[in-house]
């Protein structure tokens, strides 16, 4: 039985800044499996935002084959990607990306509006009493700490209760111990059937995920 | 949270440009609804007061321009030219006649200089070719100094049955022996003598402002109006009430075109209102829409998304836009009477109606759709990545 959720066969991505070709992802080969904690660490410009937005289904390879639940999404037309993640991804980015004018509960809300999913009031209170926010689903951001807007934004990424979660730096904008805590939380989702893949500077917290992913210019190390 | 509840939280997020982008919508509702009001009003009036509620088919006139036939035959206007009363037994022989009518109109400025009155000089057969003419209290004229007063200018001037009123222009005191019913024409405000005595006090003795015909067919209107023709020496006009109402709308046509290019201007300020307001707040909000299809929106969704913002302004707008003009009606009425250079009808000439309010509301919904285009497709077409990698 394949146990694989993602496949990356040879992919390239080319950027080009005039005639000069840069190459973020040069042939990288990864296999995720379900239910796996993944890290991705390495130096800025190594390819790592690249590699998490590729997998994420928001940007394009140049060359190479991405396998998500056994689809190709390589080729696929932009409302097949758009049902990918809606349905199969959950993202969660370094900015939080909270609504200003919306409480925590509407901000967690939004992705299941677009989903048209009935039951997402009640599922986003679930969440937020999940990432420990159950006494803050009123509150606006601007009345919630950094570590608590990401805790808002994990809820908001789990809404439409994806296989999958893709982390952009989520620590980046957050103390040590808000950091600790989110990456605690993260072991605790994973722990509960779900697969994560974090991107990050930080390889103290990378050591608390099951697998580490070294990439340099664009190939994975290690 | 619902869609809408989205949609209008988001406008919330900066109030001033939200307020300001419905204040610009009122402002263009306010113009239309309220030129097609003007449009309406006055067309009604024009015809009530020149075609319906007269019973008049035809007018003999030796105005042939209808604006100035209309100016003397209805509001007393100046004119040089009188038709002579001997044209009467002519217009007598021919056929299909039911009633005749010879009158005298003349408008006069009170001495304070605030008000003009209109008299008419009439005969009996008013009482036939105009049925909503009727006499409320008292009777026909008894003699030379008899006068009937209409609906209005009775209350206006306080007198009733037996009292004396006196017109310092003529040096004449008149006996009060009739007042009318209402009936929403200018006779509410008219004072109504004796033909003779209308000619005599102002000197035109054996002279007509018109003579109002009404036809025993109103299907022969042509017919007769031909005959009149062949009948009347060459200088004389047989004008139809409605050519009349007709010539006069025609010559409202430019103030119309006026009030045309006002709506139109009104439209483009608040169209593109609508799209500053829209394109500021997508260039604002890019990262977070690319953020919204990172979470499965759709294009469709954003689209849809900008559209609900549109039309929840819109409807605020036009909302207020139609109280405003329901409330400022009478006022742009009062506006209108002191500056329109045209006929101006005793009836409301401002009609705010149910029609002219939704093709108003149907007007300011699609030009805001039509502005809410642009930003929409542009928003919608953001790729996630590109606006996410810019941090």
């Amino acid at each position: 039985m394949n146990n694989k959720i993602i496949e990356l066969k040879e992919i390239t991505k080319i950027y080009k800044r005039g005639i000069e070709e840069i190459y973020a992802l040069d042939k990288v080969n990864l296999d995720v499996i379900k239910v796996e904690f993944l890290s991705i660490v390495g130096p800025s410009g190594s390819g790592k935002t690249t590699l998490l937005n590729i997998i994420g289904c928001v940007d394009h390879t140049t060359s190479g084959k991405v396998i998500i639940n056994g689809f190709d999404v390589s080729k696929a037309k932009e409302n097949e990607l758009t049902k990918i993640r809606r349905k199969t991804i959950g993202f969660v980015f370094q900015q939080f990306y909270l609504i200003p004018t919306l409480t925590a509960l509407e901000n967690v809300e939004i992705p299941g509006l677009f989903a048209y999913n009935r039951e997402r009031t009640e599922k986003a209170s679930e969440l937020l009493d999940l990432v420990g926010l159950g006494k803050r689903k009123y509150h606006f951001p601007s009345q919630l700490s950094g570590g608590e807007m990401q805790r808002v934004a994990i809820a908001r990424a789990l809404i439409n209760s994806p296989q999958i979660l893709l982390a952009d730096e989520p620590t980046g904008n957050l103390d040590s111990k808000s950091a600790q805590e989110i990456f605690s939380l993260f072991s605790k989702l994973n722990k509960n059937g779900l697969t994560i893949i974090v991107v990050t500077h930080n390889t103290e917290l990378a050591k608390m995920t099951d697998k580490i992913i070294l990439l340099h210019d664009g190939k994975i190390i290690e | 949270m619902t869609f809408n509840q989205f949609a209008f939280k988001n406008l919330m997020r900066n109030k001033w440009r939200t307020i300001l982008t419905i204040l610009s919508i009122t402002i263009a509702t306010l113009t239309i609804f309220g030129v097609l009001s003007v449009d309406k009003g006055y067309k009604m009036a024009v015809e009530e007061e020149l075609v319906n509620n007269t019973g008049v088919h035809l007018y003999i006139t030796l105005e042939g321009c209808p604006m100035e036939a209309a100016s003397v035959i209805a509001q007393g206007g100046i004119s040089p030219l009188y038709v002579p009363e001997e044209i009467v037994e002519k217009i007598d022989k021919v056929e299909g006649i039911k009633v005749m009518m010879p009158f005298k109109i003349f408008a006069l400025t009170t001495p304070d200089g605030l008000r003009t009155d209109i008299f008419f000089g009439v005969t009996g057969e008013i009482k036939e070719i105009r049925p909503s003419w009727k006499i409320k209290n008292g009777s026909w004229f008894k003699d030379e100094n008899s006068i009937i007063l209409g609906y209005t200018i009775a209350l206006t001037e306080k007198r009733s049955i037996g009292d004396k009123i006196y017109f310092e222009h003529f040096d004449k005191e008149f006996e009060v022996v009739g007042i009318l019913e209402q009936n929403y024409t200018q006779d509410d405000g008219a004072f109504f003598l004796p033909l003779n005595v209308a000619q005599k006090l102002i000197g035109r003795e054996g002279k007509l402002s018109a003579i109002a015909i009404q036809v025993e067919d109103v299907g022969q209107i042509e017919k007769v109006k031909t005959s009149l023709q062949a009948t009347l020496p060459e200088n004389y006009f047989v004008i139809p009430s409605q050519a009349l109402s007709e010539g006069v709308l025609e010559f409202f046509g430019s103030t119309k075109a006026m009030m045309v290019i006002m709506v139109i201007i009104a439209l483009i300020v608040s169209t593109l209102g609508i799209m500053n307001t829209l394109l500021m707040a997508a260039l604002e909000r890019r990262k977070e829409f690319a953020y919204l299809k990172c979470t499965g929106a759709s294009g469709l969704d954003i689209i849809k998304l900008v559209f609900m913002e549109t039309i929840i302004m819109c409807l605020i707008g036009i909302f207020l836009g139609v109280v405003v003009t329901i409330l400022i009606s009478s006022g742009f009425e009062n506006f209108l009477r002191q500056h329109l250079v045209v006929f101006i009808p005793k009836a409301r000439i401002v009609r705010v109606g149910f029609d002219t309010g939704i093709l108003s509301v149907v007007i300011i919904i699609l030009s805001g759709l039509l502005s809410a285009l642009y930003p929409a497709v542009k928003t919608a077409k953001v790729i996630p990545m590109e606006a996410l990698r810019n941090e």
